[in-house]
């Protein structure tokens, strides 16, 4: 008789959560580092001080990942519409006044005094499950193109109303998510090849029209959106002068022009500045005399602030860091017991992938800036948060994998 | 390993997944490696000088000339010496650096002492307790900054031998929000300071003079309220780039020409950049735009007229007179002089004064008789009295007057010698005597009775306030110095609702309720000298670019602007001319003070106008000269106006002969057009 494999399968993938760890590790160093340096923040009391928060965040982050592991995913994954319902009714309800707290010209929070809740983040990890369970059922159904259609409904229900708020990023960030999940869905080529190709072309033309289009016929935008991503296509304003503007008012416009660019530009200096190894922890000058603005340094810029004073070796470690948990989340994907645990986990790797993308990539230009949060080293309760539930997830697939 | 463990997978779709975030994390890292170690350097430099501060540059401000190019305001080159903080970045560390020492040392020996105390070494939380805090380091670096700073003040105020106040506070207030502009030591030093300060001070760091251009007027109160006055403003005007970290002193005219032709005065302020490096210290800097220099505001005055009138005034009334003079071109409406007393420094409005002169000038501002800040000559209503007994005749020559004819004028039973009218019941004393007057003896008599008679019976208050209309009296002349009251005339409505006898009686010797501003009286005997045309008076003649050079052309400004023209025949024109000229002339004219000689015949009219309280009591008089000369071919029109005079005759015509003879002086010295004219 062969034995009975006895040993509790409840194990976790350590090396995904020594990652993480690491992760962690350094967002709290960091948060420290970036908050430090002005003396009104050093002089609040230490339960008041952004990287104690931070800690506080990962704990009760650890907490809900471990409790969300006690149940079997496919529980979860069933009430995963109502979860989703419920943050397209957050969405909805953080675009009217008084509700949804007004911050540097967007609609993201909900103020519950003790917590800024940012309802975009939520609605990410909600668009995963629900996603996941919509597309797990069989790959014939999927042939079906009101299947198709209903599950790109799904992803843009959340995309538009995020992009209301607005949050170019956040939006953003769905897309790749839900077109991933689709693809390793088994949703048949030509579905994918014209979905891409759709959203190629709308892209294009959103693009050509921000650049080339006379006025009159552009796009309504937010103009300090359209300044960023003007800055990010490196468009002169001068092209956007009145046809008989003055020099004066050309260099006018150059002038604003490097000042829109402003944050752009600090942060670039900040991570080119840190060179090879760095200037080391908590002697980055860039941040301590207030050129990366404040207000950024410790969420949306947190990674100028951890390339500058650790380096290109730094730089590499967070990027490590995260690739551990992307592959690992892969592995987890590859091991699932069935294409719903396979399609979550696909799910999490891509939006983790996409927000650690767009947020490094906007500190070396080569993305536009959009405000998305890097997973676990930014400071933000929502986004730590959601980011620990989603590899709560993954852990919850690796638990309950093939052959358990 | 795990990377290639996926990439290997043979889920293809998994596998794509994998490949595209081996890709993606690639992307980043090549794009790291590129910013963070091979450009690496560039950015570091950029971390040295990155950052841009803006400042305004204000234009230099136009000159305002006299109409033959005599300087009335200019501006002057102010000297200042200056902290140049950007070389004294060094002596401010090392100052530092030893005020720290010494506080450690100091702190080390609390230490001590108090573990001496206690008989053991202290613990952790203990010693916190010495530890520096931010403020006390800040303070550290405030004191060694402002020692080095002091220092040097000290050293400024022994080589140029004077002492020099030095505040701390201030000092490093202007570190904190002005870092990259020098800090000023000792302003507006005079020739020989800057002499001795080059010479004696060679081996200086951090310590020049700075120039600054401020506004002058070289001939003191002249014109002073014509020319305005300016205010401390470095905002930016209309159309010009509005963020500036610094802005550099400008002003900005309050009220006359320097108010009415700001924007021309005023050129277009540059900008300038410096870049600073990232403790905030000047690097380099690069002027972007250049200010363009206001232009310059040509006057119609004529500085030797309007110098005649003011210091006339000042020999005949002191300085504290309350007065006012206008010369009019009565050919084309050029206004060339228009003084009025006594007037404010106008320096005091832009700091150029000790404080003692301030306070002097403040206490004559706050005077509520004196009142230096109006503008006389146009800001103030005044009775016009019997000058305005010109307009009365000519509305009654037109009426059909025979000037030749007497009418009587009754004793006044309490004033023996003095005649008086009855109006109704109310009896109007007259200055002149008792007897018989026609149309010449009337008017250099100023016989009351007379104009109350033709005005009222031969006139009539319509044909009167018709004739005032057509000279524009009552109303504005939108001059640009924003010192202006438009006086008051009855409207033809007003005359029919609720007049009376008696208020027609008044208007025709000029008092209730018609009342005028010098110019207004200056357009008027224009008129009446030129033929009756009435010209909007005209006070600048054109603008011009500074640089003579430049190719810019100069505007002129419309004249002989017509206005109006009273319609009144050249028949009743004479005969009042002629009247006038006997003001003067005759043995019995009231205006015989103003008199030049028989080159230069004057016509003329005084006044002497009652100012009355809410009782209706005499409390004070506004006497008048108006006139206009030469008799046989009009050219210039004088109007002098003195509050509390004694009379027009005594108080206004001498102050009228001054300006004639000088305007006589003038035109000899000129060729004598005038003289060629009257001969």
């Amino acid at each position: 008789m062969f034995p009975q494999n006895t040993t509790p399968r409840e194990s976790f993938d350590r090396l995904q959560i020594a990652a993480l760890v690491g992760l962690m590790f350094i967002g709290t160093a960091f948060v420290f580092s970036a908050t430090m340096v002005s003396d009104e923040a050093a002089a609040l009391p230490w339960y008041d001080q952004s990287w104690v928060r931070q800690i506080i965040w990962y704990a009760l982050g650890f907490g809900v990942a471990a409790a969300l592991c006690v149940v079997d995913y496919h529980t979860l994954a069933r009430w995963s519409f109502v979860a989703y319902w419920a943050m397209i009714i957050c969405l909805v309800a953080v675009l009217i006044p008084h509700i949804g707290s007004m911050r540097y010209g967007a609609r993201r929070w909900i103020d519950l005094k003790f917590f800024q809740f940012q309802p975009s983040e939520f609605a990410k990890v909600a668009f995963v499950l629900a996603g996941a369970n919509f597309l797990s059922r069989p790959p014939d159904e999927l042939r079906q193109s009101h299947v198709f259609w209903q599950g790109i409904g799904l992803m843009m229900l959340p995309f538009v109303l995020i992009l209301k708020e607005p949050d170019l990023g956040s939006a953003l960030v769905l897309l790749p998510t839900g077109l991933v999940m689709m693809l390793v869905a088994g949703t048949p080529r030509r579905y994918l090849v014209k979905l891409i190709v759709g959203v190629g072309l709308l892209a294009s033309v959103f693009v050509a029209d921000l650049l080339f289009a006379p006025d009159g016929w552009r796009i309504p935008m937010e103009q300090y959106q359209r300044n960023r991503l003007l800055i990010y296509f490196g468009r002169d304003y001068t092209h956007f002068a009145p046809p008989h503007a003055t020099p004066a008012e050309l260099q006018r416009l150059r002038q604003r022009q490097l000042d829109d660019a402003y944050n752009v530009r600090q942060a670039l200096i900040s991570v080119g500045s840190g060179g090879l190894i760095g200037k080391g922890w908590r002697q980055g000058t860039q941040n301590a005399l207030g050129y990366l603005p404040r207000a950024v340094a410790h969420n949306d810029f947190i990674f100028s602030v951890i390339a500058e004073e650790e380096g290109f070796v730094g730089s590499v470690i967070v990027i490590a860091l995260y690739g551990v948990v992307l592959f690992t989340g892969l592995r987890i994907a590859g091991s699932a017991r069935d294409r719903l645990g396979k399609l979550v986990a696909v799910g999490v790797v891509t939006l983790i992938f996409s927000h650690v993308f767009i947020n490094i990539g906007m500190n070396i230009r080569i993305m536009p800036v959009t405000g998305v949060p890097l997973p676990l080293l930014s400071y933000g309760g929502s986004s730590v948060l959601c980011s620990l539930i989603a590899v709560g997830l993954m852990q919850n697939i690796h638990i309950h994998r093939r052959g358990y | 390993m795990l990377v290639f463990d996926e990439l290997k997978k043979n889920e293809p779709h998994l596998r794509l997944v994998a490949v595209g975030l081996a890709v993606g994390l690639g992307i980043l890292l090549l794009g790291l490696w590129w910013v963070q170690v091979v450009s690496s350097r560039e950015y570091q430099a950029h971390l040295e000088t990155q950052q841009f501060r803006t400042i305004r540059l204000p234009a230099v401000r136009g000159k305002i000339l006299d109409r033959e190019g005599r300087v009335l305001a200019e501006n002057q080159p102010r000297y200042n010496v200056s902290l140049y903080l950007n070389d004294l970045h060094a002596p401010f560390d090392k100052a530092y650096g030893e005020l720290l020492k010494s506080a450690r040392a100091a702190q080390k020996q609390n230490i001590a002492n108090a573990e001496k105390k206690l008989g053991r070494s202290l613990t952790k939380t203990e010693r916190k307790q010495f530890a520096f805090k931010p403020e006390q380091l800040q303070t550290l670096r405030e004191s060694a900054r402002a020692v080095v700073a002091g220092n040097l003040v000290a050293q400024v105020g022994q080589k140029m031998s004077q002492p020099v106040t030095f505040d701390p506070v201030l000092f490093n207030r202007h570190y904190a929000t002005r870092l990259a502009l020098p800090f000023p030591v000792l302003k507006n030093l005079t020739p020989e300071q800057i002499a001795r300060f080059e010479e004696n001070y060679t081996n200086r760091l951090g310590v020049e003079v700075e120039l600054q251009s401020v506004r002058s007027y070289p001939l003191g109160d002249t014109a002073a309220h014509l020319l305005g006055y300016l205010q401390h403003d470095d905002s930016s005007s209309e159309g010009e780039e509005s963020f500036f970290n610094y802005r550099l002193p400008d002003f900005h005219g309050v009220v006359g020409v320097e108010y009415g032709f700001d924007d021309e005065l005023r050129g277009r302020a540059g900008a300038e950049s410096l870049q600073v490096n990232s403790q905030g210290y000047r690097q380099s800097e690069n002027i972007w735009s250049q200010p363009e220099p206001g232009q310059n505001v040509v006057l119609t005055i004529d500085l030797d007229l309007q110098r005649a009138a003011e210091e006339s005034i000042v020999k005949h009334h002191g300085a504290d007179a309350r007065a006012a003079v206008v010369v009019m071109d009565v050919r084309n409406g050029d206004v060339l002089a228009m003084a009025s007393t006594p007037t404010i420094n106008p320096l005091f409005f832009t700091g150029g004064l000790t404080p003692t002169e301030m306070q002097q000038e403040a206490a004559r501002r706050a005077d509520k008789k004196l009142r230096p800040e109006i503008n006389r000559a146009t800001q103030e209503n005044y009775a016009p009295g019997s000058i305005f007994k010109v307009i009365i005749g000519l509305a009654a020559l037109e009426a059909g007057l025979n000037p030749e004819k007497f009418y009587t004028v009754e004793p006044d039973p309490t004033r023996p010698g003095k005649g008086c009218v009855y109006i109704g019941r109310r009896k109007i004393d007259d200055t002149a005597p008792p007897g018989e007057y026609n149309f010449k003896r009337a008017l250099e008599r100023s016989s009351n009775s007379y104009f109350i008679q033709v005005g009222s019976q031969v006139a009539g208050a319509d044909r009167i306030v018709a004739l005032a209309e057509k000279f524009h009296l009552g109303e504005n002349f939108d001059l640009p110095t924003r010192q202006e009251t438009s006086g008051n005339l009855p409207s033809s409505e007003r005359i029919h609702s609720g007049w009376s006898a008696g208020d027609t009686a008044n208007i025709c010797i000029g008092q209730g309720e018609v009342e005028v501003t010098p110019l207004q009286m200056a357009v008027v005997y224009s008129t009446i000298a030129n033929g009756g045309t009435v010209f909007w008076p005209r006070l600048v003649s054109r603008i011009e670019p500074q640089d003579p050079t430049s190719r810019d052309a100069a505007t002129n400004l419309p004249s002989m602007l017509v206005r109006d023209r009273i319609g009144v025949s050249g028949r009743s024109l004479r005969i009042l001319h002629n009247a006038m000229l006997a003001e003067t002339e005759d043995v019995e004219g009231t205006g015989k003070a103003a008199v030049v000689g028989p080159e230069l015949r004057i016509c003329g009219k005084t006044g002497t106008a009652q100012v009355t309280d809410e009782h209706n009591h005499v409390v004070d008089l506004t006497t008048w000269f108006a006139s206009f000369a030469p008799y046989e071919k009009p050219h210039y029109a004088v109007v002098v106006m003195v509050e509390s005079g004694t009379s027009g005759g005594g108080s206004c015509a001498p102050i009228a002969h001054d300006i004639y003879q000088t305007i006589l002086d003038k035109e000899k010295a000129g060729g004598g057009k005038i003289l060629a004219a009257a001969n």
